[in-house]
């Protein structure tokens, strides 16, 4: 095996040791612990205090897994047959996409979600729209109500909308990438075999970028959960997620780094056991992608 | 291959219209006229104008540009071996370097960004006695003792949660690929490298450029870690929108960003035609002659991989490495030479050419910052990330850090204006013997209110909590404000340490929750709600109220008859400053009747300057050509009976402030 260069994982390893574990470590020693007042100011203490108190919190723990479940499966309906038909065009098309689904996301993600509320906004475009085209009163007439708008921003469908706005572009590109690299002539071996277009989706492609869509998944998903600004701003503050929670410990009034800690902690240990199921869904393909 | 029907294209169409909605909007309000998101005032190029004008802006820009391409070159080059290298690890080996690997993506942001800052500190502590054993031990060279935050800690920050979206999107590549075909290459007498750049590279070429295209982004988007590793004297263009959110974004960043957008669009669009040019010039000639290549070029290559070669190869490495080196020490040794201050303050509270002139004036460079919130600059500070020269904290921030002892006092000899602060803003509770502070300015909060939706006039605070106003009413978006202003329509004191009567005003806020009379929390996305007449209340600072009465003429500000919270932000020096007299300085400068006369018409938040206070409505006049709305002048700066109806905040004990965290966590679960 003169081609393998296991070594080249070496660095790596030693930059992860410094800047990966090291900062975990420290912070597991936060979360393991908690502040006292003493004579000689504030010391830390051993305690399991931080976990035995975060049950209270099982509410937003659900909610944001939920949210980003929900999410990350709207992402992959959008995002898989963007990518599949991206990937079927002329590559001067291919090359302008990619770069063009990228593009936004270089704009600032505030300025950006500032947009969003001016067009979900009681009074904003969405609604403007919707009493033009006469939307709203049709609605007033089927229901019965009375309403001049829908109520759309700080509601928990935006904080969804707002994760797959954010994070579509990192379902489409691995899908895609995978994609392209798909051998052609498989397709039509199971064509010729008599496979109709249903069949050959399924049995070939759909497996065969099985591996994209664990990285899309992994890339949507984990950063949904602990995502704080898009539940702060689209949710108005009633739809608190875990990135909330926790930033509220280390950013809020109270300051209490050792609580947000053991949150994150806690957080991470859910986030590996459902990437765990996920692979074990997606093995023999899928297995290494994640874990 | 089989190209897509109408249906395919109309369907690649609406996901690109739901990723550039916004975008378009985002570019249409970067015309307006005025500072609005959402009242159109007529087309200007003004923000274009101002962004030339705004060396914060350009230079987070550049920062931001420098910093992001630097980490996602390295982040690329590093992830792709490495990548490589997982992969031809055993199964064993394998899984676990890809969990650790992994591990930057599912942490909270601010978790990595802090524990980093903790590391980084952590580490220049323990570089800071190495240095200084050595450099007393031998005198060849002399190494720094002191290292601080900064570009290279930013840089590396960026680099470590760039890798694993390199790794993730270089693997599907990799497993796709043949690896035979690499033992074919080598059997063929390739060396590795070369099989790497000519079998590798071209199949996994795609999931590299996503890779880094995605790496990019992160780093362009990245607030949260930047800010806790960035230190005191950069940047990153997300850190400045983040920092005005205390107040409101300015369109200068919509201008911005609407010019790098084209500029990129633009370089797509040419090089897109040049290489469908191309295509179309190779496709032609290879019908009619063989594929030509310049014999110079195959001569250099394999000469390259001769023994020369590879010695020249890594000679030109080594000094490309030493010139790399070379260059960041002596960029580091120039920034460091001159005289500076770095003053961190909120986002849009100066009027920007104060800087320029206290530059011109002085010859020493403003590093200037925003913070978000008081919270997040003291969660910065505690952790040791920033070492900043001046900051202007509010009162109750001030009397905690006192408290702590993170300020320096200061030599009010080298502050002469001081005597210029009006007797009423000195020896306040946070600072009652005033060793620490220099006030920079003041003001209320009140409600701000709609005419056209609310049909009465407005005296209590009893509006926000009413059924009648059910869906219309905006929580301000902290504890403190929300549970302070409850406490006060309840009769009690804001600064009230009693469980009980805490409870009874979150008792009240939940029941209006519960009962929908909020539309939401929210903090600076006020503007955007009121302005636009989406709601009918929110609660917020006077200075800000002025700022949106330009854009709606309806709203209306009001200090209820309960009283109000009025505060006072103030400059400090902290403890680990660096540029103690510079600081100095610049809080002189900054206390001048001049300045303090242009900050508030910057800003309209009152100043505490006797003079400026007097002199406002003259210089107004003279200024702008027409007098000044009295009404607006006392609201800038209400007389002292309104004062005496409103409470300043002080610094909670850190009991109380878990209860008031633990109660507005409970409102939003």
């Amino acid at each position: 095996m003169r081609n393998k260069r296991g070594w080249f994982a070496f660095p790596y390893v030693i930059w992860m040791a410094l800047f990966v574990v090291i900062p975990i470590v420290i912070m597991l020693v936060y979360s393991l612990t908690v502040p006292v007042e003493t004579a000689a100011g504030e010391a830390a203490q051993g305690s399991l205090e931080n976990f035995t108190g975060m049950t209270l919190y099982a509410s937003v723990f659900g909610r944001s897994f939920l949210l980003a479940l929900v999410a990350t499966l709207i992402c992959l309906l959008i995002g898989y047959p963007v990518a599949y038909l991206m990937s079927r065009e002329g590559p001067g098309f291919q090359r302008v996409a990619m770069a063009l689904i990228m593009l936004p996301m270089w704009m600032n993600f505030l300025l950006r979600t500032y947009s969003w509320m001016a067009i979900l906004e009681n009074n904003g475009l969405l609604n403007q729209l919707f009493q033009k085209l006469g939307v709203i009163s049709l609605y007033n007439r089927l229901t019965g109500s009375d309403i001049d708008h829908f109520k759309l921003l700080r509601t928990s469908g935006a904080v969804v909308l707002g994760m797959v706005y954010n994070y579509l572009p990192f379902m489409i590109l691995p899908i895609y990438t995978v994609l392209t690299k798909l051998d052609p002539r498989l397709i039509e071996a199971a064509q010729d075999l008599g496979a109709d277009a249903p069949t050959v989706f399924r049995r070939v492609t759909l497996p065969l970028s099985l591996s994209g869509i664990i990285s899309g998944v992994t890339m949507v998903f984990v950063p949904s959960v602990s995502t704080f600004a898009i539940s702060r701003l689209l949710g108005g503050g009633s739809q608190m997620m875990l990135g909330d929670l926790i930033e509220n410990q280390f950013l809020g009034g109270a300051y209490n780094p050792h609580l947000g800690a053991a949150i994150s902690m806690v957080m991470m240990v859910i986030v590996v056991i459902c990437m765990l199921v996920m692979n074990h869904f997606g093995d023999g393909e899928g297995e290494a992608v994640m874990l | 291959m089989k190209k897509n029907s109408l249906g395919g294209r109309f369907l690649i169409g609406l996901c690109f219209l739901f990723l550039y909605l916004p975008i378009f909007l985002l570019i249409f309000f970067s015309f307006n006229a005025s500072d609005s998101n959402v009242v159109w005032q007529g087309f200007s190029l003004r923000w274009y104008g101002e962004l030339f004008h705004s060396r914060l802006v350009i230079e987070s820009v550049a920062t931001t540009l420098l910093v992001s391409l630097v980490a996602t070159a390295i982040a690329t080059v590093a992830g792709t071996f490495a990548a490589i290298g997982i992969y031809s690890l055993t199964k064993k080996w394998r899984d676990p370097v890809l969990m650790v690997n992994n591990i930057p993506m599912m942490n909270a942001d601010i978790v990595t960004g802090v524990s980093l800052c903790l590391f980084f500190v952590a580490f220049f502590h323990g570089w800071g006695s190495i240095a200084a054993f050595i450099n007393a031990h031998q005198s060849l060279v002399k190494l720094p003792e002191q290292l601080h935050l900064g570009i290279v800690t930013l840089i590396l920050a960026h680099v470590c949660f760039n890798i694993p979206y390199v790794i993730l999107n270089v693997a599907p590549r990799l497993r796709q690929m043949d690896s035979n075909l690499v033992d074919a290459a080598m059997d063929l007498g390739c060396t590795w490298m070369q099989a790497f750049t000519r079998v590798i590279l071209p199949e996994i070429k795609p999931g590299i450029v996503s890779g880094a295209l995605i790496a990019f982004t992160m780093s362009v988007d990245d607030f949260v870690i930047s800010y806790f590793t960035a230190g005191s004297s950069i940047q990153t263009l997300s850190m400045a929108i983040y920092g005005m959110t205390k107040k409101r974004v300015t369109p200068v960043v919509n201008a911005v960003s609407t010019i790098v957008f084209l500029a990129v669009l633009i370089v797509l669009v040419i090089n897109n035609i040049l290489s469908a040019r191309r295509a179309k010039a190779a496709a032609s000639r290879a019908s009619l002659e063989p594929v030509r290549v310049d014999p110079r070029v195959e001569r250099f290559k394999q000469w390259l991989y001769t023994p020369r070669g590879r010695l020249a190869r890594r000679l030109t490495a080594g000094v490309l490495c030493v010139a790399f080196v070379a260059s960041t020490v002596f960029l580091t040794a120039f920034t460091q030479s001159r005289p500076v201050v770095n003053v961190c303050s909120w986002g849009e509270y100066i009027d920007e050419d104060l800087i320029t002139e206290f530059e011109e004036e002085t010859g020493i460079r403003v590093n200037y910052q925003t913070a978000e919130s008081n919270e997040t600059m003291y969660s910065l500070l505690k952790s040791g990330g920033a070492d900043y020269d001046v900051i202007v904290p509010s009162d109750y921030m001030i009397s905690q850090l006192i408290e702590e002892g993170m300020l320096a006092e200061l030599d009010y000899s080298q502050i002469p204006n001081f005597e210029l602060i009006d007797p009423r803003f000195r020896n306040l509770p946070y600072d009652p013997e005033n060793k620490y502070t220099v006030p920079y300015t003041w003001g209320t909060v009140g409600i701000i209110y709609n005419a056209a939706m609310v049909d009465e006039e407005i005296h209590s605070w009893s509006a926000l909590y009413d059924d009648k106003y059910a869906g219309q009413v905006l929580l301000i978006g902290n504890s403190r404000d929300a549970f302070g202003i409850a406490l006060k329509y309840l009769g009690y004191s804001m600064n009230t340490t009693d469980e009980g009567q805490i409870r009874e005003a979150y008792g009240l806020v939940s029941d209006a929750y519960e009962r929908g009379v909020f539309q939401g929390k929210v903090m600076d996305e006020v503007f955007l709600a009121m302005e636009g007449g989406n709601a009918a209340f929110a609660t917020y600072y006077a200075g800000d109220y002025l700022s949106m009465l330009e854009k709606n003429e309806d709203l209306r500000f009001v200090i209820p008859d309960e009283g109000s919270n009025w505060f006072v932000d103030a400059m400090c020096v902290l403890k680990t400053a660096r540029n103690y007299d510079n600081a100095l300085k610049w809080i002189n400068f900054i206390a001048s009747t001049d300045a303090n006369l242009r900050n508030m018409d910057t800003i309209w938040y009152g100043s505490p300057n006797t003079e400026a206070l007097e002199q406002y409505p003259a210089w107004y006049e003279e200024e702008y050509g027409e007098p000044l709305d009295p009404e607006i002048y006392h609201i800038i700066a209400p007389p002292q009976e309104v004062l005496e109806r409103c409470e300043m905040y002080v610094c909670l004990p850190k009991a109380t402030r878990t209860l008031y965290n633990d109660l507005w966590i409970k409102l939003g679960i």
